[in-house]
């Protein structure tokens, strides 16, 4: 077909679109469970379809499609428009959400097969809702429609990891990622106002056009940048806010694979790729994105050392893998960064469908207590480890290229402080993961350090671990041999990077990535070094590691000590003095009225007096003016 | 006399009447003092009739008498009723209408 | 001095001595005969102003039919109570007080008054001219004026109708 492709690409926003109307509308449809799933896997296979019909079409020389409507009028022409804009990385991104969604939506059937059909039929309306608001925010041609479907990517994470709303830590996390991102989201909002009020104008093309139009460095760029920059921490956990990320593993684990691995997290990634043109006008800003990229990256590899929950590992490697993403931006390479949000969507949506895999067979999340099951799991265990390969930047799989694009371009930045965290980040990367590959799949028969490990791994209800049902496990394998593909294919054929790298980059981004897959073989599974001595040889950092760096700490001290005890000020003056006027008055409303009620006695003397004196006041004006 | 000898008179009866409706106690007195400052007002009009030569302060006087004497009679009327309900003719007890 | 005069301060002092004991009495039918006394007064103030059917009306009407009705007034509730009735006054220097200020504001008003000469009669009829301009310019008037009466006389005898 050789449809336009914003065509097809409003045809991809519209599918999951209406299908959340109509789950939402008609609730017996949505009651009914595995009904309204399949019409949600049919909505985002739809989605899915346009994509790549849309990537095709996609033209070597005008590769820039836009539709868009008016919307809020203003005095001369318009304020706002809503639409859709199709170029390279729209499309490409839409690809990957749509992929992701629809195995997700796949694989969930089989993940969340015990629950009740009207719990079932509100995680496929929220899936829905999602996929529509994060296609909604890839496609958007303006600061206005990417911020509202920004939002609405927001609300949904909410409502997805708020799932099993009983669950009180559930409900806590949900909460919490909607307060942090929320924080972030004041940032935009306050960039992208102020930046209409510079311009006059919320559109990405009329923004391009003037950005090229003007120097670096002009005043007020900075601070818009930097709000800008605020919302993209808060969706993409960077530091601080990063804290949401982990506590959001209450959620099921597809929602962990879609939302907090390719999709939502990744929107902020989007956001400055897509404004890239804006944040070159502020040098200092990208110079502090890719610092707090490279730290970011760095402290999240620490901190996944320390887990035991396998969740919390991959969503920790999801900030690091996040941070190496904004440090290429920053180094101003955003095309790198952007390469590495696509093989990281799908290799990190396949480690957590592979998580949730053990998960369903052994009902729990410590790895710890798992052990040996390659043996039951054969085919979890070879998806896994794929995926893993590809976070460790092994070549021949997907991350491999996209990594070491991102330390070449961190190190033709000029960053080298950034480039040495990142590449410490990154022996740590393939340290962790194997880590858990290792204790999760494998395991010998000594006792380890962590605990005695199981000979026989851990079962519920009398029965073996195995393999998850087929439509768990396919698309498993769609994701495996796509991260392969990728991988293959990038070794033969990709673009050339922009900047140029040292020769001893590529070798050296591998053997970190070795170092680290050794290390870890030695500990785990030769027991040849002692995990506990060598976690202890860390010394405080251990400690830190293990409470998180204190910063959720921090936010709470902040929190009591600033935020609740202004919000008591507040309150008392409310009461007090606001109330307390408003009271006031009553009173002496009440008090007035008691004292001037005395003057009705009753009697009617008094009131004739009372007509007397008024005439008589009467007679002396009247007197006195003649 | 001159005019003003006769407005001076309806003036000195109107006060006494109005003195006497301020101050009596008793429903029916102050009922006479109106009487008194009415007769005040009759004067006035037929003494201004008479020193502008027309009858048209007389006429207005024969309304006011027949209208006095059928306010007078309601008056009363209530008077009575009041002191059938409540047992009392004192204007002092009777503050029902307090507010 | 003119037997006008004589007559004018005589009827005066009469008028305003009952009008004064009117409201000064302590036995209110004691009152009422005062009162009598000074709306005769009042008559005889009209006949000097040559208004002789309006002194007819007066004592008629007056002196005649309000008295005797507040005097039946006055012996029904006399007998409902079974008391005499008697009355003193309250409030007496703040009534003195402002009917002095009334009376002393009427009588700086009075004072700015043009005077007028009293215009001669002569032959003239005035009960005639009360008559026919009342009976023509006035009639409207006058037929409301009894149909007021015969409201005031329904209404009276219903408010006042024996208890059931």
């Amino acid at each position: 077909m050789s449809a336009r492709p914003d065509s097809l690409v409003l045809v991809a926003l519209l599918a999951p679109a209406a299908v959340f109307v109509l789950l939402a509308v008609v609730a017996p449809l949505r009651r009914s469970g595995r009904l309204a799933a399949l019409i949600s896997i049919a909505g985002a296979l739809t989605a899915l379809g346009a994509a790549i019909l849309a990537w095709r079409n996609l033209g070597e020389d005008i590769d820039v499609f836009r539709h868009v409507w008016a919307w809020l009028p203003q005095h001369e022409g318009v304020l706002a428009t809503v639409g859709v804009l199709a170029d390279t990385y729209s499309v490409k991104m839409l690809v990957l959400v749509s992929l992701v969604a629809t195995l997700v939506q796949v694989y969930s059937l089989g993940y969340l097969s015990d629950e009740p059909p009207a719990a079932l039929g509100r995680y496929y309306m929220y899936q829905s809702l999602f996929a529509f608001s994060m296609m909604g925010l890839v496609l958007a041609p303006n600061f206005l429609q990417l911020f509202i479907c920004w939002e609405l990517v927001g609300l949904c994470s909410y409502l997805l990891i708020g799932f099993w709303y009983r669950k009180a830590s559930a409900a806590r996390a949900a909460v919490k990622a909607f307060w942090t991102t929320k924080a972030g989201d004041v940032g935009l909002l306050i960039g992208i106002v102020l930046l209409w009020r510079m311009t006059g104008t919320f559109d990405f093309a009329e923004l391009e056009v003037w950005a090229g139009s003007q120097q670096a460095g002009i005043a007020g760029i900075s601070l818009i940048a930097f709000c800008l920059y605020l919302g993209a921490a808060g969706k993409s956990a960077q530091f601080p806010l990063h804290i949401w990320l982990p506590d959001a593993m209450e959620g099921p684990t597809p929602v962990s694979a879609l939302i907090h691995a390719a999709t939502m997290v990744t929107a902020g990634v989007y956001l400055l790729t897509r404004t890239a043109f804006l944040f070159e006008l502020a040098p200092d800003v990208m110079t502090l994105v890719a610092w707090v990229g490279a730290g970011t990256a760095l402290m999240a590899a620490i901190l996944a050392c320390a887990q035991d929950d396998i969740k919390r590992v991959l969503a920790y490697s999801t900030v690091s893998q996040l941070g190496y993403m904004m440090a290429a931006i920053g180094a101003g390479f955003a095309n790198a960064g952007f390469l590495h949000l696509l093989t990281h969507g799908v290799f990190k949506a396949l480690l957590f469908l592979g998580a949730g895999a053990v998960i369903h067979a052994v009902h729990t999340n410590d790895i710890t207590r798992m052990g040996r099951l390659a043996k039951s799991m054969p085919q979890t265990a070879v998806v896994f480890i794929i995926g893993t390969l590809s976070l460790a930047g092994v070549p021949l799989f997907a991350g491999f290229l996209s990594k070491e694009e991102i330390l070449g371009a961190v190190l033709a930045g000029g960053l080298t402080v950034p480039f040495v965290m990142l590449a410490v980040a990154a022996f740590l990367t393939a340290f962790y993961m194997f880590r858990v590959v290792f204790l999760t799949f494998f395991g010998t028969a000594d006792a380890g350090p962590k605990g005695p490990a199981y000979e026989e791994p851990v079962h519920a209800r009398g029965h073996h671990p195995h393999d998850a049902p087929a439509v768990m496990t396919i698309p498993l394998w769609i994701l495996a041999l796509l991260s392969m593909a990728i991988g293959i294919l990038f070794m033969f054929h990709h673009e050339e990077p922009q900047f140029e790298s040292p020769v001893w980059l590529t070798p050296a981004a591998v053997g970190v990535g070795l170092a680290g897959i050794g290390l870890a073989w030695l500990t785990f599974q030769r027991r040849s070094i002692d995990g506990d001595r060598l976690a202890s040889a860390m010394g405080p950092l251990r400690t830190a590691a293990h409470a998180g760096f204190w910063i959720d700490d921090a936010f709470l001290f902040v929190y009591r000590s600033v935020l609740l005890v202004f919000s008591r000020t507040i309150g008392w003056i409310d009461r007090y003095v606001v109330d307390g006027i408003v009271n006031v008055m009553s009173a002496w409303t009440v008090m007035g009225g008691g004292r001037l009620r005395r003057m009705q006695t009753g009697r009617v003397q008094d009131y004739v007096f009372g007509v007397a004196v008024g005439v008589v006041a009467l007679l002396i004006w009247l007197g006195g003016v003649k | 006399m001159g005019l003003h000898a006769y407005l001076f008179l309806a003036a000195v009866v109107f006060s006494i009447g109005l003195f006497g409706v301020i101050t009596r106690r008793n429903t029916i007195g102050i009922l006479l003092g109106v009487e008194l400052m009415l007769n005040a007002v009759n004067i006035n009009l037929v003494a201004f009739s008479r020193f502008h030569g027309q009858t048209a302060g007389m006429i207005l006087t024969v309304f006011a008498i027949a209208i006095t004497v059928a306010e007078v009679a309601l008056g009363l009327a209530l008077v009575i009723l009041l002191f059938r309900t409540r047992r009392t003719a004192i204007a002092d007890q009777i503050d029902w209408l307090k507010g | 001095m003119t037997l006008e005069v004589f007559a004018f301060w005589a009827f005066a002092v009469v008028l305003v001595g009952s009008a004064l004991a009117v409201v000064l009495s302590k036995n209110l039918f004691h009152s009422v005969l005062w009162l009598a006394l000074a709306l005769t007064g009042t008559a005889g103030v009209f006949l000097l102003l040559d208004a002789e059917f309006l002194a007819a009306v007066q004592i008629l009407l007056y002196a005649g039919g309000v008295v005797t009705v507040v005097v039946f007034a006055i012996v029904v509730t006399e007998r409902l109570v079974g008391t005499r009735l008697s009355q003193t006054n309250r409030h007496v220097v703040r009534g003195a007080v402002f009917a002095g200020t009334v009376l002393t504001l009427i009588i700086t008003w009075i004072r700015r008054a043009p005077h007028p000469v009293r215009p001669d009669l002569g032959d003239a009829d005035v009960t005639r001219a009360i008559g026919s301009t009342l009976l023509t310019q006035h009639v409207l008037a006058f037929e409301l004026l009894a149909v007021l009466l015969l409201v005031a006389m329904i209404g009276a005898s219903y408010y006042a109708r024996p208890e059931e």
